[in-house]
């Protein structure tokens, strides 16, 4: 009896929750979005005071060798192997900043702040950082700038008060643009697509989200978002949801979006698993290294992203800037090496450039 | 066995009617829950969407979790012996590097299959040794081993992801007879393992450990060499789930799927396998394994949030367990 009991409890959970259907998550969060014009034209930068934090009696190290650590979301990924390589390629090129890179092995925000709080304490001039959640990182940031610690931040940001800049990879908007910009030169002004990314609440992936979705309803009205599917951050699991939605959706489906770089190659290889190269278009953000089988193949054709090296590289000037005092609120940009004069933007962030797509003709040139 | 406090006596049917099925039901409780919820699952999301059940769909849900259900053999063996192993995830990851690295290195496909699995009875066998003879509990054995796997394959690759794997290396995107080589490799597996754990002298004494090691000592059970086994047997396992996670896409992660341990240690307690040892099988670890991934793409079909998914599976963990809990209640106050 127990049993018949509990089988119909579970069946009873789970048609309970199928009441509550909803539309395509377009976004996580409720900021406002800024699409940019169809035509390309550069977006408007509205003027804000700077809103980051400051050091507390930060000692002179104006052209001093400074000490340097690099926390990233996780260690191990090919993308932060390559902001590690650019922060060492920018250390090499000053010849005044010692770094070395360390973060936690999963992309967990208590064994992060953990990491941080331990090199507060043996003591370091300078910390990079890639957050795993905006909020959750902020006390311990600004532990470090009450240490006198200068702070800055790359790819992934935290509260603007707990860190000194934020080296900002692209805009929101500019991704935005490029990705649905790929996706309906290879879909049409008015195909159906759907997007696997890692969860909802990532919040790098929650605001691009966001912003394709303004993006798409502004300059192709006519494109259908299907749906939005989460995958975490493992493979096998974006393979499986990838494969759900070629099979829910049959011949409507016309792309597959990938917000990450373990959810692009997955679709990837469950369109060419399907026999679908060709008629379902995978474009996605994702590193040049994890795509180069099916851009070779020519089961893909664009890949949105950023040069992570240059990304590394800027945020390791940014800091030292900051560090010498040459780099001061109100300042409207900043050298960065080889990369020349970057662009502050938002009162607090820096940012790197138009975003980067790989082909067939340039991915090979990378190596991350 | 007093009757009283038996749930089918009240029904009043003869003896020897509830016999065979009562017995059935007895031993295969929770595989009998998990297959009428899946059933029910299956009407209910077709009734929504009929191409839920389309032939692809269905080898999406099969072949999806397929390598979690070779990994959760040997984890529900492990349970049943009274034992835990946390490092698995990162186990199957460590296989997985050196699976691929074989491969593009040019060694031929069958050596690139198979040492996975050696290195993991011999991880095992390490494991198993400092559990069974240093009386080291397994969770803070394989707590260690877990820490060691996964910062040494970061050390090691440095992160970086293999590709240009050989056509031929890629076994899990096979498909005899229309059928993804991975729903064969997880049947046979599965009934193997069951009919060797319910039929073979080694298989019953691992319930027995699991149930009563002192009454298990005293027949003659020799436990430590026996727990040594279970975890060679366990690494076996997670080399052959090695083989489908590594096999079934082009590029090859450095990294695992997040919390792959705790999904595979799922997978088997609600297949119904006791986690205080002694009682489960490992059908329904397998069984609950192919669960996990209908009830993901029934979410996509029926259009639910996949926040659902997770709260599905916590669901049913707690009333696994709680159900566990009341069964050996019973069975001590009979």
């Amino acid at each position: 009896m127990k049993k018949v009991l509990l089988a119909s409890l579970v069946s009873l959970s789970l048609s309970a929750s199928f009441v509550h259907a909803q539309s395509a998550y377009t976004g996580g969060d409720d900021l406002p979005t800024n699409p940019l014009a169809c035509d390309g034209a550069a977006g408007e930068v509205a003027s804000k005071p700077y809103d980051g934090g400051e050091p507390t009696n930060a000692p002179d190290r104006k052209g001093k060798t400074i000490n340097v650590v690099d926390v990233p979301k996780l260690v191990g990924i090919g993308y932060f192997n390559a902001t590690s390589k650019g922060i060492a390629d920018a250390a090499k090129e000053m010849g005044t900043m010692e770094a070395k890179t360390d973060g936690p092995t999963k992309a967990n925000i208590d064994d992060q702040i953990t990491l941080i709080d331990n090199y507060i304490t043996s003591g370091v001039d300078g910390i990079l950082f890639a957050a795993n959640d905006p909020v959750a990182i902020a006390p311990v940031l600004k532990k470090a700038l009450a240490a006198g610690i200068n702070v800055v931040g790359y790819d992934a940001n935290a509260e603007p008060d707990a860190r000194q800049w934020f080296v900002n990879q692209a805009e929101f908007n500019g991704i935005a643009k490029s990705v649905i910009d790929s996706l309906a030169a290879e879909i049409g002004k008015d195909g159906s697509f759907a997007i696997v990314t890692s969860t909802f609440t990532t919040p790098n992936q929650a605001r691009w989200i966001a912003e394709m979705a303004a993006y798409q309803a502004k300059c192709y009205p006519d494109m259908k978002w299907l749906e939005t599917v989460e995958a975490q951050e493992d493979n096998i699991l974006s393979f499986n949801q990838a494969n759900t939605l070629i099979n829910k959706y049959g011949p409507e489906l016309k792309g597959i979006v990938g917000m990450t770089s373990v959810a692009t190659p997955a679709a990837a290889d469950a369109v060419t698993q399907a026999g679908k190269c060709g008629s379902i278009a995978v474009v996605g953000l994702a590193t040049p290294n994890a795509m180069k089988p099916y851009v070779s193949s020519d089961c893909v054709k664009s890949v949105v992203l950023w040069n992570p090296v240059d990304l590394g590289y800027a945020a390791a000037y940014v800091l030292r800037a900051a560090a010498d005092g040459d780099l001061k609120a109100g300042a409207t940009s900043v050298k960065a090496g080889k990369l020349g004069e970057l662009k502050v933007i938002n009162g607090s962030e820096i940012l790197l450039g138009s975003p980067f797509v790989f082909t067939k003709d340039n991915i090979n040139n990378f190596d991350f | 066995m007093a009757n009283a406090n038996h749930p089918t006596s009240a029904s009043g049917r003869a003896p020897s009617e509830r016999g065979v099925i009562a017995r059935f039901a007895a031993a295969y409780g929770q595989e009998i829950v998990i297959f009428f919820a899946m059933i029910a699952l299956f009407v209910i999301v077709t009734a929504i969407n009929p191409r839920f059940i389309s032939p692809e769909n269905l080898n999406t849900i099969f072949s999806g979790n397929a390598y979690i259900a070779v990994a959760a053999i040997g984890m529900a063996m492990i349970i049943i012996t009274g034992h835990i192993d946390v490092s698995v995830g990162a186990l199957i990851g460590v296989l997985a590097t050196i699976s691929g690295t074989l491969a593009v290195s040019g060694y031929p496909v069958w050596v690139a299959l198979i040492v996975p699995v050696f290195v993991g009875m011999a991880v095992n066998a390490v494991i198993g040794v400092m559990v069974a003879y240093a009386r080291i509990p397994s969770i803070v054995v394989t707590l260690g081993m877990l820490s060691i796997l996964r910062g040494g394959l970061i050390t090691v690759t440095g992160g970086a992801w293999i590709s240009g794997l050989p056509p031929e290396f890629l076994i899990a995107q096979a498909k005899p007879l229309g059928v993804p080589a991975p729903i064969y490799f997880m049947v046979a597996l599965t009934l193997l393992a069951a009919f060797w754990m319910r039929y073979s002298e080694f298989g019953r004494s691992l319930y027995a450990i699991g149930g009563n090691p002192e009454a298990a000592r005293a027949s003659g059970i020799p436990i430590e060499r026996r727990t040594v086994m279970v975890f060679v047997i366990h690494g076996a396992f997670a080399g052959l789930a090695t083989m489908l996670f590594a096999t079934q896409l082009q590029v090859i992660q450095s990294t695992v799927p997040p919390n792959l341990e705790l999904t595979v240690i799922t997978a088997a307690v609600i297949g119904g396998v006791s986690i205080l040892g002694g009682t489960g099988t490992v059908i329904g670890s397998t069984l609950a394994a192919i669960l996990f991934a209908a009830i993901g793409s029934a979410l996509i079909f029926t259009n639910v949030s996949a926040y659902w998914l997770r709260a599905v599976i916590g669901v049913l963990i707690l009333v696994t367990v709680m159900a566990d809990m009341i069964r050996r209640n019973r069975q001590g106050r009979a």
